[in-house]
């Protein structure tokens, strides 16, 4: 006899006994908090979306000679300001795709779509990371390059070098930006890899069929 | 908060709840992690409860929602599986007087089941639950040729699982 038929007369003819659970304890368990994947990838997503507007905002937060040495290094000038502006709207149309994409998943979907909405949260996360990466890599470079032409205590230095201090140093300052992009990246790789390391596999698994 | 929806829902629950307790009992190991998953269950069925209209049973939508949270959105629990503990406090099977080679089997059998992977606990689970084809692809979003050729699949791997 096949193995599954005979496991299938088990199932339906002698159900296994389970503890069954009271009114009372299911009205309780109504209340308690969710413990799934996608509320902890929500969190992380507005962990995510706060960090980096924090991260943006700082010159506006901080002292008035930090501002006043900003304004100095980018003249007021208005190109700073637009690219500002648009890196906002940037966030406010990711917060916007996020919103979306969460209010999608639902557990009455098939396994593989559950999975798939599930997935497109995680790689609207991921361009917002990709997004910001390419942005302090933009700002740090351009702001080195702002400050050593407008700042006249950093131009006055940069002036003092010879040909081989200015490849040192721009060296370095290209070293630590790099290395500050990779590391963030391996923290996100990380961070999710552990997270979806499961429904990744599950994933495959379900697509794996399709083929 | 909607009382009578929240007495409604509790009502069916109580009901069907076994569904429940037998996809924790294909997806677990032990007694937490199995009260844990229900717990889970529970609140993914509540949460998607305003939405059930009536279209199916609701046994058959528990079906999915249960599946999608063992397979997807259950965050397995850190604690130490220990799979003896499975086997001698939670799910024993009713004593009846039985064929002690066919009672043996059936052990090996749910043993082997536990080896599966996620998705192929899922179409166990489904062909236990005597649902068609139609029903396990639309169920797991494969299609119906693709849901037996796995079938098929799971059939031969519990074989080897049985006889290495």
């Amino acid at each position: 006899m096949d193995e599954l038929e005979l496991l299938k007369k088990d199932w339906g003819k002698r159900k296994p006994q389970f503890e069954q659970v009271s009114v009372d304890e299911i009205y309780a368990m109504l209340h308690k908090k969710s413990s799934s994947i996608v509320k902890i990838l929500f969190y992380i997503s507005i962990a995510e979306l706060i960090f980096w507007i924090l991260l943006n905002s700082i010159p506006f937060f901080s002292s008035d000679a930090y501002k006043e040495q900003i304004n100095m290094v980018y003249k007021n000038d208005t190109t700073f300001y637009i690219v500002l502006s648009v890196s906002y709207a940037i966030i406010l149309l990711f917060i916007y795709l996020l919103y979306k994409a969460y209010k999608n998943i639902t557990a009455t979907d098939s396994v593989r779509v559950l999975m798939q909405r599930i997935l497109k949260t995680r790689k609207i996360i991921q361009y917002y990371v990709i997004y910001n990466l390419l942005m302090a890599f933009t700002a740090m470079v351009l702001g080195s390059y702002y400050g050593i032409v407008n700042d006249p205590v950093i131009y006055e230095q940069f002036n003092g070098f010879n040909q081989t201090q200015i490849i040192i140093s721009i060296g370095i300052m290209v070293i630590f930006t790099l290395m500050f992009v990779l590391l963030t990246w391996v923290f996100y790789r990380i961070l999710y890899g552990i997270l979806i390391r499961r429904l990744l596999k599950n994933y495959k698994e379900l697509k794996k069929l399709e083929i | 908060m909607d009382h009578s929806l929240e007495h409604s829902f509790v009502d069916l629950l109580g009901k069907h709840q076994n569904i429940v307790h037998k996809v924790c009992r294909l997806y677990t190991n032990n007694q937490d992690a199995h009260n844990d998953l229900f717990q889970e269950i529970t609140i993914q069925l509540w949460k998607a409860f305003p939405k059930f209209r009536g279209e199916s049973k609701f046994s058959t939508w528990m079906y999915r929602v249960a599946l999608n949270t063992a397979i997807t959105l259950y965050r397995k629990s850190t604690r130490t599986l220990n799979t003896q503990e499975f086997d001698s406090i939670q799910y024993k099977i009713e004593a009846e007087p039985y064929d002690d080679t066919e009672e043996q089997q059936l052990k090996l059998l749910y043993d082997a089941v536990h080896q599966l992977n996620d998705i192929e606990k899922a179409l166990v689970f489904l062909y236990l639950e005597d649902k068609n084809y139609a029903e396990i692809s639309d169920t797991l979003g494969i299609s119906e040729v693709n849901a037996r050729v796995k079938m098929n699949r799971v059939k031969t791997k519990l074989k080897t699982i049985l006889n290495p």
